[in-house]
């Protein structure tokens, strides 16, 4: 931020800022141009989702309650394999309800315990 | 120009020679602020465009979805259950809908299998349509190559592609493997007359829960799902996630804090000379004041725009390419998708608000006492 | 002309560290003239000094700045005489560190918000007349402490101040240096300024072109010379 002999601190910022500014400005109207062809693309992607009745989104697939949150058996509590606690990545993205009673478990803390 | 704004200018000048004697230290404070405006700008526009995707895409989800319950686990439901669906008034249509996972044991990915209901959709018995994602899963090296599926080793069935899903419908179709009837029930060995769900649909949407009670009563192990209880689980999931990237840059923004009330708010004995040197020079309470919050305007409202532009073109620009190692975890198939861009003012103002207006007030706080302190100390 | 009427200044009013920095001072200062406080430190000049400056109010007593009572005007009002009438070079020049010679001389000019270009030429040539043209774009810290104090009088006169106000100008400064201060002081007064100064410094009050000296002790005034 040297400013050169002549040049005021003040022009070199308030140019800076207004470059920025530009920038911002240059995005909402990036944002506004692609606005019609999205969506199109979104509502093309609609008419896929009616047609075959989807559900979800595609975002996480490793695991069933995770690629369907929206359909996952929320109440079981290991849904793959009674040894399969919560260990994919993205189980922290996808809330699982916390609260399971011990019954869940389907055994005892004593048992545990022994 | 006005006396006015050529004051205001003498003074940004002014505040600017002041931060450039520290340039180090005030270059690496607007590089943090910076950093930590683009993390929460990020993950604002990020999860607001995904939400909004999410929300337009799964408006045209079925009103209503019926899941056969077995000992707490979804089950198959047979055929039979669809009579009783539409049995009820204001059901136009009941479809059972054949779906599941195919763990591909060649790629390690999870596909889901699925059979169209729309016959414009439906693949020919022995071809199949996929999702932009399964071709990548299998490193398919050209454009009509083959879909092998194996269920166990030795096992392997062909299907040719008919088609592929183009990725401007990633977000929805990327793992999809699209069947025919014949085809899923003969490779999944599933019985006829039973099928994983039943999609309904609704007249008036108006009379979803009634229906719903209606149909409880009819299948009393059934479990329902409505459009609805998708869309909030979406938003639960994008209001979490957006919730656990914040509270990731929270570390952050505490730790910036702290940088940010020893830089500001700690006025040193130097500087407050200076505040003297300056109010007896001429310098009035208000130009003081004046010069201070062109400090913490300037710093503040640089690091908010440097962060907010680099934000957009991160989430927009590279699909987010920092944040999608966090959000693919473990799945083999993550769709490659392009958000629709946009920019909401009510976030970015909020986004304004949260960033520089306590910035700024923390800059000014300080300066109130020294700004009003006597001129002539300075002379003792 | 300024003139201070039973002038008394308390510090620390009804603490125990309470000071009676001055004691019902009387006096005309001239215009267009060079006056001297003199007097041993803790006499009270500088406190007068700073009272004549504006920069502090009268405990009690009145001061007048060309016929107008300042002393009982608000705070605002006395900034902007500080600013436009009254020019000050401080014991310890109090240029800001950091800035360039330049940046530190259009300081008091900045709140009157002039046009910059005008106000950098003035500053060059306010510079360049007393010799330090070459170091405009200097840091004060490497400045000698006779170019120190020069910048510290370009500084005091950029707003053209009437009346330039110095405590203890020679106070670090070597004989030849002394000189060629009270020749830029005779100089300021040639041009119709009023030049007010503190000094314990003989060369000072000694010096020809010296119009008054005014001797101070314990906060009063002990004696007068022309």
């Amino acid at each position: 931020m040297k400013p050169a002999a002549g040049l005021r601190r003040s022009s070199v910022v308030f140019a800076l800022i207004g470059a920025l500014a530009l920038m911002l400005a240059l995005e909402v109207a990036h944002a506004a141009w692609r606005a019609p062809a999205e969506a199109r693309r979104i509502a093309a992607s609609a008419g896929l989702v009616r047609s075959l009745g989807l559900t979800d989104l595609a975002l996480f697939t490793e695991a069933r309650y995770a690629r369907h949150p929206a359909l996952a058996d929320l109440h079981s509590a290991f849904q793959d394999n009674p040894m399969s606690f919560e260990h994919f990545p993205s189980g922290s993205f996808v809330p699982l309800p916390h609260a399971l009673p011990a019954s869940a478990l389907g055994f005892s803390a004593d048992e545990v315990s022994r | 120009m006005t006396p006015f704004l050529r004051r205001q200018r003498a003074l940004a000048d002014y505040t600017l020679a002041a931060l450039a004697r520290r340039r180090g230290k005030n270059l690496a404070l607007v590089v943090i602020f910076s950093v930590i405006v683009f993390v929460v700008a990020s993950a604002m526009l990020f999860s607001a465009a995904l939400q909004r995707e999410a929300d337009l895409v799964l408006a045209e989800a079925p009103e209503l979805i019926v899941q056969q319950l077995v000992l707490g686990r979804q089950d198959l439901i047979a055929e039979t259950e669809i009579a009783k669906l539409t049995a009820i008034r204001g059901v136009t249509a009941a479809k059972g809908r054949l779906w599941g996972y195919f763990y591909d044991r060649i790629s390690g990915a999870n596909y889901t299998v699925m059979v169209p209901d729309d016959p414009a959709m439906m693949p020919e018995p022995g071809t199949v349509a996929v999702g932009e994602g399964i071709p990548r899963a299998r490193g398919f090296t050209f454009a009509q190559a083959p879909l092998f599926l194996s269920r166990w080793p030795g096992e392997l069935q062909k299907f040719a592609v008919a088609r592929t899903f183009d990725s401007d419908s990633a977000l929805v179709s990327s793992d999809l493997v699209l069947m025919a009837e014949s085809d899923f029930r003969r490779f999944f060995e599933v019985p006829p007359g039973v099928y994983t769900d039943i999609a309904v649909s609704i007249r008036n949407p108006r009379e979803i829960a009634t229906i719903v009670e209606k149909a409880t009563r009819a299948m009393p192990a059934a479990r329902f799902v409505t459009r609805d209880d998708i869309a909030r689980t979406y938003q639960k999931l994008f209001s979490w996630r957006e919730g656990l990237l914040v509270a990731l840059a929270g570390a952050a923004i505490l730790a910036f804090a702290i940088f940010a009330a020893e830089k500001a708010s700690g006025l040193s004995a130097e500087e407050a000379r200076e505040i003297g040197v300056l109010k007896a020079i001429g310098w009035d309470s208000s130009d003081v004041i004046a010069m201070k919050l062109w400090e913490g305007a300037l710093i503040a409202i640089g690091a908010f725009l440097i962060g907010t532009v680099a934000a957009y073109l991160h989430v927009f620009g590279t699909g987010a390419a920092l944040f999608a190692p966090v959000l693919k975890g473990w799945s083999v198939i993550y769709p490659d998708f392009r958000l629709a861009p946009q920019i909401d003012g009510m976030q970015l103002t909020a986004l304004f608000l949260i960033t520089v207006v306590p910035y700024v007030a923390a800059t000014l706080v300080p300066i109130w006492r020294a700004a009003s302190a006597d001129p002539d100390q300075i002379m003792r | 002309m300024i003139s201070l009427q039973s002038v008394s200044k308390l510090y620390n009013e009804g603490r125990p560290n309470e000071v009676q920095a001055l004691r019902d001072i009387d006096l005309e200062i001239a215009p267009r003239a060079v006056t001297v406080f003199k007097g041993p430190s803790g006499s009270g000049k500088t406190t007068l000094l700073s009272i004549v400056g504006c920069m502090a109010r009268p405990s009690t007593g009145r001061v007048f700045v060309d016929g107008q009572m300042v002393s009982g005007l608000p705070e605002k009002f006395l900034t902007e005489q500080r600013r436009t009438t009254f020019g000050f070079v401080f014991q310890r020049f109090n240029l800001i560190r950091g800035l360039s010679v330049l940046e530190n001389v259009m300081l008091p000019a900045v709140p009157l918000g002039p046009d910059h270009a005008a106000l950098r030429r003035r500053a060059l040539d306010r510079l360049e007349q007393l010799g330090l043209g070459a170091k405009a774009d200097m840091k004060v810290e490497y400045l000698s402490g006779g170019e120190t104090q020069r910048a510290a009088i370009a500084r005091a006169l950029i707003n053209d101040a009437r009346i330039l106000i110095a405590d203890e100008p020679t106070a670090n400064l070597d004989t030849e240096l002394t000189h060629r201060f009270l020749e830029i002081v005779a100089a300021l007064r040639d041009e119709g300024r009023t030049v007010i100064m503190t000094s314990h410094d003989p060369r000072i009050w000694e010096a020809d072109m010296v119009n008054a000296v005014i001797e101070m002790q314990d906060g009063r005034i002990s004696g007068a010379f022309a």
